[in-house]
């Protein structure tokens, strides 16, 4: 249900990268979420179609990639890959641990549609 | 035309969460971010600790729900300084909104800010509000299946309450499994076991944040 509270920023930074790339609108995105933010890939997609109506990024295709944990153990240094149901480190049994790639949802890719195609730089 | 990049989604909830902490930690006040299901017993524990540790440590409440003013107004019935966030349908607290609540409260007369988050046991954990420390609840009556159900809740926490632990033996619960489920997500956070009707627990919870406290 927090997917809202990540399509609005991520409508905005669109905004932004639009505007900053002489851009008419956006076309498509990725964005990558950690398993860690629990994002539902098809409740993002229509709350990005919801936010993004009647901005630059209306319309836009939406591909949500997901980005397994990784983690350190904060005990004996260990760097692993845990599943989201059990973050104990082989090598010393205990669930203390930094989460190293997992806990962040990122926008990784845009493709813009030039507000002057004639303008595009080479 | 396709760019490459890495842009963090959530970057302005962030920032503002780090100028909270700025903010909390120039006046020495401890931020304490609760989260739970509805019905925990979030409230009831403030209802206790805030008089507990009132000369001590005193301390102010943020209170965040979907709607309605009843928790503020049972907070401020036992004196605590408390502000309501209404999120009308959002079903997390943000760190903006808690800026804003900030700005209503004295918090040079402070040492200790609870953050009572809209009861969730998804969403309040993916959004940093500017805490140093994150309780993570569970009541008993909520079934002894419920920590490996909601991992994200428990994996980040600071401590966990294990509430209404005078319910073990009417409810049936299974609490070894609770135990054993924790150990799996996170043996950094101390685990209590909570109750505000016997004060079980109430003491090593009260400890544990006078440790905490700057």
């Amino acid at each position: 249900m927090h997917e809202m509270s990540i399509a609005i920023p991520l409508v905005e930074q669109l905004q932004a990268l639009a505007a900053e790339h002489n851009a008419a609108r956006v076309e498509a995105l990725t964005v990558a979420a950690g398993v860690m933010r629990q994002v539902v890939p098809e409740a993002l997609v229509v709350a990005f179609e919801v936010a993004a109506a009647e901005t630059c990024a209306a319309g836009a295709s939406l591909t949500v990639e997901s980005v397994p944990l990784a983690a350190r153990c904060r005990q004996c240094g260990r760097q692993f890959e845990p599943s989201i149901d059990s973050f104990v480190c082989d090598r010393c049994n205990q669930a203390d641990v930094e989460i190293i790639d997992g806990n962040d949802i990122v926008l990784t890719s845009v493709t813009f549609q030039q507000a002057d195609d004639e303008d595009q730089p080479g | 035309m396709k760019i490459n990049l890495v842009k963090n989604v959530l970057e302005a909830n962030e920032a503002a969460a780090e100028q909270n902490r700025r903010r909390l930690d120039d006046a020495c006040v401890l931020a304490v971010n609760i989260t739970s299901a509805p019905g925990s017993g979030k409230t009831s524990l403030l209802e206790a600790t805030v008089p507990a540790l009132a000369d001590e440590l005193p301390a102010a409440v943020i209170v965040g729900d979907l709607q309605t003013t009843r928790d503020a107004e049972r907070l401020a019935a036992i004196g605590a300084a408390t502000t309501q966030i209404n999120t009308e349908g959002g079903c997390h607290l943000s760190a903006a909104q808690v800026a804003k609540a900030l700005d209503t409260l004295d918090l040079t007369s402070l040492r200790l800010l609870f953050i009572e988050n809209v009861g969730n046991m998804v969403c309040p954990a993916a959004f940093d509000l500017g805490e140093h420390v994150r309780v993570a609840m569970l009541s008993v009556p909520e079934g002894d299946d419920k920590v490996a159900k909601y991992p994200t809740l428990f994996q980040p926490a600071d401590v966990i309450l294990i509430h209404k632990i005078d319910l073990v033996d009417a409810l049936d619960c299974d609490l070894a499994r609770i135990h054993a489920d924790i150990a799996k997500l996170n043996t950094r956070a101390p685990v209590f076991e909570t109750s505000t009707k016997t004060a079980a627990g109430l003491d090593q919870w009260y400890n544990w944040l006078r440790t905490k406290c700057p």
